[in-house]
């Protein structure tokens, strides 16, 4: 049993889900905001509406800087990395256009495109391989065979961590005058993201998995040429307020509504702690991952999904066993030993159908920031007790 | 009441709070003084709630500043010390 009543785990393994602890800097900043940056940021100009204002500005700028983001304006703070992927999406495509998209989406990008399927836009998925990874020639294959508006990819699997070839990926939907759209929930903090460098037109991520923040803060970069029609209007503080329209300017144009100061100061600090510490950080996690993998490997019955070991992947490890289910495994897990792990289907129907594992699930142990070699120790032992007894 | 008499000051207008924390930071860093106040009526609308004031005889420099680092303004005025 675990060692006390706190339902703190023992090992934290599901930073796929979210990361857990945070860095002290970020519970601090969370804090400040709460007790000395209380007033409604954008709203009124005495000093303490003017500190939250400028924590908000300071927060943009460090996210930028930390993602390669040229104008901090054009990166807009969300509720969600799902409300970032809903307005990507729904706010630049209309009826009559088509979108090519990997087979390896989360909800947050499967749910608002078959929605949109619905509403007159053709979907055309590319199979992923067994590993996760959608190839870029079966991408360009289908952008070819038709006039595409965007092909839409995630940058990395929260399944089998796979790394998508964005990059790539964004030079064959520009020769062919798509846009390219991109789910970077498990990217962003876990592998360096250039923004710049990728070339991509939009790039939606959490606050609050890779990037070390507080839960209901996302990010989404537009590019800025990118035409986006808002999905949410309201008010967004000044004297503009008799217009109608919501103003043309970023990053106010999407984001009405009073902000979450708490929840943006507390990924600024995030993002400020991987700018310092991320290069380290991201060595320790492939490490770890390694360490994972090989150990599971050993153990009789379980099969590793994903790219092979040592192979590029954020630190996400999901397994299968021949004889267990993945929810038996992740409950004796979690009861017998205190560690924090997630079975099922990750809300990625999608993505279990690519590689074989929708009817079955998978255990899935996501490595993050705050985790040692002991913790992976105390999972594999954990895992062969399991399957042995 | 004093009998001071009341000094005109600058005032320029963003559309958004972001450009105008970004001109502030600017303008400070690069030794031209400015105050945030609550945007004025006056100075027009469709602008964020934060303006910057400033004196009169900086107003040249700050527009030269914030041209060649593309932040824009979008309303100009003037307001009295109050
Ligand atoms: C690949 C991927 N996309 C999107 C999301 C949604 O993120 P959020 O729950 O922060 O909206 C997740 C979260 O699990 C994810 O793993």
């Amino acid at each position: 049993m675990p060692a006390s009543s706190s339902p703190r785990p023992v090992a934290y393994l599901d930073h796929g889900a979210t990361s857990w602890p945070k860095p002290e800097q970020v519970v601090h900043a969370v804090t400040r905001a709460l007790t000395d940056l209380g007033g409604n940021p954008g709203r009124g100009a005495y000093a303490m509406a003017l500190a939250a204002s400028r924590a908000i500005f300071e927060s943009r700028r460090t996210c930028a800087e930390l993602l390669g983001v040229p104008d901090s304006s054009d990166l807009i703070f969300q509720p969600s990395c799902t409300a970032g992927c809903n307005l990507m999406l729904k706010g630049t495509l209309k009826p009559g256009d088509r979108v090519v998209v990997g087979s390896m989406e989360h909800n947050a990008v499967a749910r608002p495109l078959e929605h949109l399927a619905r509403t007159g836009i053709e979907v055309v998925v590319v199979q992923g391989d067994r590993t996760g990874l959608v190839d870029p020639d079966d991408v360009e294959r289908e952008v070819r065979a038709a006039p595409t508006r965007a092909v839409v990819c995630q940058h990395a699997s929260n399944l089998t961590g796979t790394i998508q070839l964005i990059g790539d990926l964004a030079d064959i939907a520009h020769e062919h005058g798509a846009l390219m759209l991109v789910d970077g929930a498990q990217g962003a903090g876990h592998v360096d993201v250039d923004i710049g460098v990728l070339g991509v037109d939009a790039y939606a991520t959490s606050g609050h998995k890779g990037m070390l923040g507080p839960q209901g803060v996302g990010l989404l970069y537009l590019s800025p040429d990118l035409d986006v029609r808002t999905q949410v209007e309201g008010g967004t503080g000044g004297g503009g307020s008799e217009s109608p329209d919501m103003p043309i300017e970023r990053p106010d144009r999407y984001e009405a509504g009073t902000a979450n100061t708490p929840g943006i100061v507390g990924l600024g600090a995030g993002a400020a702690f991987l700018i310092a510490e991320g290069a380290r950080q991201h060595r320790r996690e492939t490490e770890l991952v390694y360490q994972l993998i090989e150990g599971i490997s050993q153990i009789e019955g379980f099969r590793v999904l994903g790219p092979p070991a040592g192979a590029p992947r954020v630190p996400i490890v999901s397994a299968v066993h021949e004889r267990l289910e993945a929810d038996r495994i992740a409950f004796a897990l979690d009861r017998t030993y205190g560690i924090a792990a997630r079975a099922g289907l990750h809300c990625a129907p999608w993505a279990h159908r690519t590689i074989g594992t929708v009817d079955c699930g998978a255990v899935r142990l996501g490595v993050g920031w705050g985790n040692t070699s002991e913790h992976i120790g105390l999972a594999l032992r954990a895992l062969r007790e399991i399957v042995t007894s | 009441m004093s009998g001071r008499p009341l000094r005109t000051f600058a005032v320029l207008g963003f559309a958004t709070t972001h450009t105008a924390l970004a001109a502030e930071q600017l303008l400070r860093d690069l030794g031209v003084p400015v105050t945030p106040i609550p945007a004025p009526a006056s100075i027009g609308n469709g602008l964020c709630g934060i303006a910057l004031r400033l004196e009169p005889g900086d107003v040249e420099r700050a527009d030269t500043l914030l041209e060649r680092a593309e932040l824009r303004v979008a309303a100009r005025g003037d307001i009295e010390d109050v």
